[in-house]
């Protein structure tokens, strides 16, 4: 079977550290001032003293069905053997097409190379290598899988059989491939 | 269109978006290219330096320049990951706004006029002064201020060449008061708690998910997922908190709380009895000295209901031995808190958790395993560096603290530590005796010490003030003399002892030359000085490899063996403790004289009579229009250290003021207005954040901020410098006192 690589963040596990915000823009020379990835603050909701705060990492989605990739003019936004939506800088115009059509705003026009950029989930960089994405790799708060999720024996299929996930906004019906799992959040 | 939102959120608590833009060169490097280049990396291991909490690391180097730098995979404590600010260190590596030449000053103090000298001249001016100082006032004139670190040995030689007893650490701004309590009742500070097998822990404030260690995190986060309870007692809702049962205690009562558990345990009978008996002494004092400190007692003092006390006791109870209360870290809270700590560690006694997984543990460095046999041989002791030298001088007079003098109320102050406020008061006042110099090393007493401007004032009374950094921080901004000295990537450090249930050393390499050139380690700053000062003699090695060889020598292990891993640890040995299998076991090889752990201790009772036991003290809380002012810690920052690192900075490049929503709409303060926050003649501007997650009574910033030295660029005039504001009082244990000032706010 195709594989499918795809991210599992368990939120319960994240302590909002930015290790991974930081260990990107290294693996990926992200320029000053830009980022692939955060994981910003949800919350503090509620009324003192009863309160509820987790962090979620932010990044491209990597969608089975990328609008991104369906609209941009000269194949520059493709997806891969693997089921990784990647950009080729070479290709890359600038237009700005694909940024506009993602619905989770995970694109920026990379201040270095002038094409557009997001998460790449380290395809070539590291996950060819046999290596786990750098953010993954780094995670302080151990919230972070990555895989190969059409192997049922892979740490990221185990975790999806095991816990309920959610995708980020599915109305929109792009099949993510960022798992979110909420199990312990309190 | 809401552009990039997604991309931008903000921190918890910061209050700061990251700006997007900026520009670069438009090269191309495509994912395809930095693949190959990948290839062409070499993998250096090292120990992290961008905190103090030393995790293993490996730099990805390319072209010997540093490109990533990540955890050591062969690291299990760590799982092979660093923290933000530990993948940062290239940006400190590489930042042009370093300092790069040695510097004397030119202009009044303050004004920030310097001019460039050769390393030879920074000596000379030195040690003429510091000659000069002895001649007038006698060695002891000349204070040694240092963050710990295994280098500042080489600075500490120089003060113990010449006969300076007055050596100090930053720990009193920091984990002293825990430091103290755990001697005065282990007889050692070498010790740690399993978390990561507890199955309750409490923590006063600690704050394990803002205030980073890795392998904590990792053991904090182990416990939880498998089920543990996690209470934390703060005034603050930190991350920690939110990962746990927030229990809002109200600020400078947490022995109170603590007090009242050990009331109900005993009365209620959950406590391990057979360990008391066995393994400690003077528990029928402390029975004596919680008998009225009843739940009821402690809701009035702590705010905290009664139910819940009782609550959380019970049940923390029926899980020990391993159910845990956390010692602390940064713990100078009130004048006396060493007390709240040694009531934790009674607590825990009363747990029986000693030696047993979930429990507290002795460091099992080589000292501690060799007694036992079946362990002894996973013992590799490590030496001295030095290589001969000659009989230091005796100094002529005590230290300024009194530290460490049986019988008076200075033995509770940790003497390798010493109460580092008291240099300022000493040069302000000449009381004990007037200290004349002052030498800093990696320390930045104007932002890390309590009330900055009588530090500042301080100086300007001192002949000879000589910092030595990687940046013009802003102490170095008052110096005479400034000492670039090169980062943790360029340099060897002395052998770095990491034990934990098994025994761990580590390396600390330079993974590339030295970036700036005429930049240098801080071992061979202080030979050198130390030659020109004519006591080279103390520093008898030739370079870091001879000291390394001669401090690896003992233990068998080579020297490229260490360089090769970055560290080493048996294993294939399990986690040992003494009690794992009998809970009779001797379990005390370097506690006191009797082998027992001191719940009544003789040493305080004998320096500060009635106080052998925790005693309550009852302090004052805010009243009506103030504000009891914590601090803390957060994950993307250490200390004073890092707040001019680029990325980091990037990430977090300013503080605001805490403030419950209720209290704000008092004050008419609404979310990110400007204020003034004024304690007694202090004053600082600030940004308040109207929040939940506070107590009404209570305001918090994060530390490090409201940088004055304008060398500091990034950092400069962002945010509040909390230490401003609270005045430099020197606790019963030689701890700064940092969380019994009460501030008044108004919006401006
Ligand atoms: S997978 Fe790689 S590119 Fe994507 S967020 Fe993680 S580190 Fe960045
Ligand atoms: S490194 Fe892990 S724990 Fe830290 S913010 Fe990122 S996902 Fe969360
Ligand atoms: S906690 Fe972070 S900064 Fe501190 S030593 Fe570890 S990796 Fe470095």
């Amino acid at each position: 079977m195709a594989k499918q690589y795809a991210m599992i963040v368990q939120v319960a596990k994240c302590i909002g550290c930015q290790a991974c915000t930081v260990a990107c823009k290294f693996q990926n020379e992200v320029p000053d001032g830009q980022y692939r990835t955060k994981t910003p603050a949800i919350g503090p909701k509620g009324t003192y003293p009863n309160l509820s705060l987790f962090f979620e990492k932010e990044a491209c989605q990597m969608c089975k069905n990328a609008p991104c990739v369906k609209v941009c003019p000269t194949r520059a936004s493709y997806k891969n053997e693997d089921g990784v939506v990647l950009v080729d800088v070479d290709k890359c115009v600038g237009c700005k097409y694909c940024m506009t059509a993602c619905p989770y705003d995970a694109r920026f026009t990379n201040a270095k190379t002038g094409a557009v950029d997001k998460c790449s989930f380290c395809y070539e960089i590291r996950v060819g290598n046999g290596q786990k994405p750098a953010c993954v790799s780094t995670c302080v708060g151990g919230a972070l899988e990555f895989g190969n999720i059409n192997d049922s024996n892979s740490d990221a299929a185990k975790l999806l059989a095991k816990y309920k996930a959610q995708v980020r906004k599915p109305e929109f019906g792009t099949i993510p491939n960022v798992y979110y799992i909420y199990e312990g959040v309190k | 269109m809401r552009r990039r939102q997604f991309l931008k959120g903000a921190l918890y608590g910061t209050g700061s978006m990251i700006a997007l833009g900026g520009c670069g060169s438009l090269t191309k490097v495509d994912q395809k290219t930095l693949a190959a280049n990948q290839i062409a990396e070499k993998t250096v291991y090292s120990t992290c330096e961008m905190c103090t909490s030393r995790c293993t690391m490996a730099a990805k180097v390319r072209d010997g320049k540093v490109i990533k730098i990540e955890g050591n995979p062969n690291d299990s404590s760590t799982a092979g990951t660093v923290c933000a600010r530990g993948s940062a260190g290239v940006s400190l590596l590489y930042d042009p706004q370093r300092i790069k030449k040695p510097m004397i000053r030119t202009g009044e103090r303050g004004t920030g006029k310097f001019k460039e000298v050769s390393w030879d001249e920074a000596y000379t001016f030195i040690a003429d002064k510091v000659t000069q100082i002895q001649q007038n006032y006698g060695p002891e004139a000349i204070a040694f201020a240092s963050r710990i670190n295994p280098q500042d040995a080489f600075f500490r030689q120089i003060a113990k060449a010449i006969g300076s007893p007055n050596t100090f650490s930053h720990e009193a701004t920091c984990p002293m008061t825990k430091t103290t309590a755990l001697e005065m009742t282990f007889g050692n500070p070498w010790i740690a708690a399993d978390y990561g097998n507890a199955k309750y822990i409490i923590t006063s404030g600690r704050n394990f998910f803002e205030g980073i260690h890795v392998s904590m995190v990792k053991g904090v986060m182990k416990a939880v997922q498998n089920g543990a309870k996690l209470v934390v007692l703060d005034p603050r809702f930190s991350v920690t908190a939110a990962k746990g049962e927030w229990v809002p205690i109200k600020g400078a009562t947490d022995l109170a709380f603590f007090m009242a558990m050990a009331n109900i345990m005993i009365k209620e009978n959950l406590y391990d009895k057979d360990f008391i008996e066995n393994y400690t002494e003077g528990f029928d004092k402390w029975v004596e000295a919680v008998k009225d400190k009843t739940p009821e007692w402690a809701e009035k003092e702590t705010g905290i209901p009664k139910e819940k006390i009782i609550e959380i006791t019970r049940d923390f109870a029926a899980k020990r031995p391993n159910a845990l209360v956390e010692f602390g870290w940064r713990t100078p809270w009130t004048p006396n808190d060493y007390q709240c700590r040694r009531a934790i560690l009674i607590i825990n006694l009363m747990m029986g958790n000693w030696e047993v997984p979930g429990g507290y543990y002795q460091k099992k460095g080589a000292g501690v395993l060799q007694p036992f046999p079946d362990q002894a041989g996973y013992a590799k002791p490590t030496g001295g560096g030095y290589g001969p030298m000659p009989p230091a001088p005796k100094p002529s007079k005590g230290r300024i603290d009194g530290a460490g003098v049986k019988g008076t109320p200075g033995i509770l102050i940790p003497v390798a530590d010493g109460a580092v406020g008291q240099i300022p008061e000493s040069i302000l006042t000449e009381k004990p005796y007037a200290i004349k110099g002052w030498l800093v090393h990696r320390f930045n007493p104007v932002i890390s010490m309590t009330e900055s401007e009588r530090i500042i004032e301080s100086f300007k009374k001192l002949d000879l003030l000589v910092t030595c950094d990687v940046y013009m921080t802003d102490t170095a901004y008052y110096s005479d003399v400034v000492l670039p000295e090169c980062t943790y990537l360029e340099r060897y450090e002395p052998i770095i002892d990491q034990s934990g249930l098994i025994p761990k050393i580590q390396l600390r390499q330079p993974v590339v030359p030295l970036v700036y050139p005429d930049t240098k380690p801080a071992w061979l700053i202080y030979k050198e000085l130390g030659q020109k000062m004519g006591i080279g003699d103390f520093f008898s090695f030739k370079d870091m490899e001879e000291f390394l060889e001669r401090q690896l020598k003992p233990s068998g292990i080579a020297f490229d063996q260490m360089k090769e891993k970055g560290f080493w640890s048996p294993a294939d040995m399990k986690p040992f403790y003494m009690r794992g299998k009998d809970p009779k076991a001797p379990a005390a090889p370097s506690l006191n004289e009797k082998g027992k752990m001191h719940i009544f201790s003789h040493e305080i009772e004998e320096a500060i009579p009635g106080q052998g036991i925790p005693v309550y003290t009852k302090y004052p809380q805010p009243g009506e229009g103030e504000f009891r002012f914590v601090q803390g810690k957060v994950a993307v920052h250490t200390n004073a250290g890092t707040h001019n690192v680029p990325v980091l900075n990037e990430l977090m490049p300013t503080n605001s003021l805490w403030i419950n929503s209720v209290s704000a709409t008092k004050l008419g303060i609404k979310d990110g207005d400007n204020i003034v926050i004024t304690a007694g003649k202090y004053e600082h501007k600030g940004v308040a954040k109207v929040t939940e997650a506070i107590r009404p009574d209570t305001v918090f910033c994060y530390h490090g901020f409201g940088r004055i030295s304008p060398g500091l660029k990034r950092a400069y005039g962002k945010g509040i410098n909390d230490n401003k504001l609270i005045p430099n009082a020197i606790g019963e244990s030689g701890n700064v006192v940092t969380s019994m000032t009460f501030v008044k706010i108004r919006k401006v």
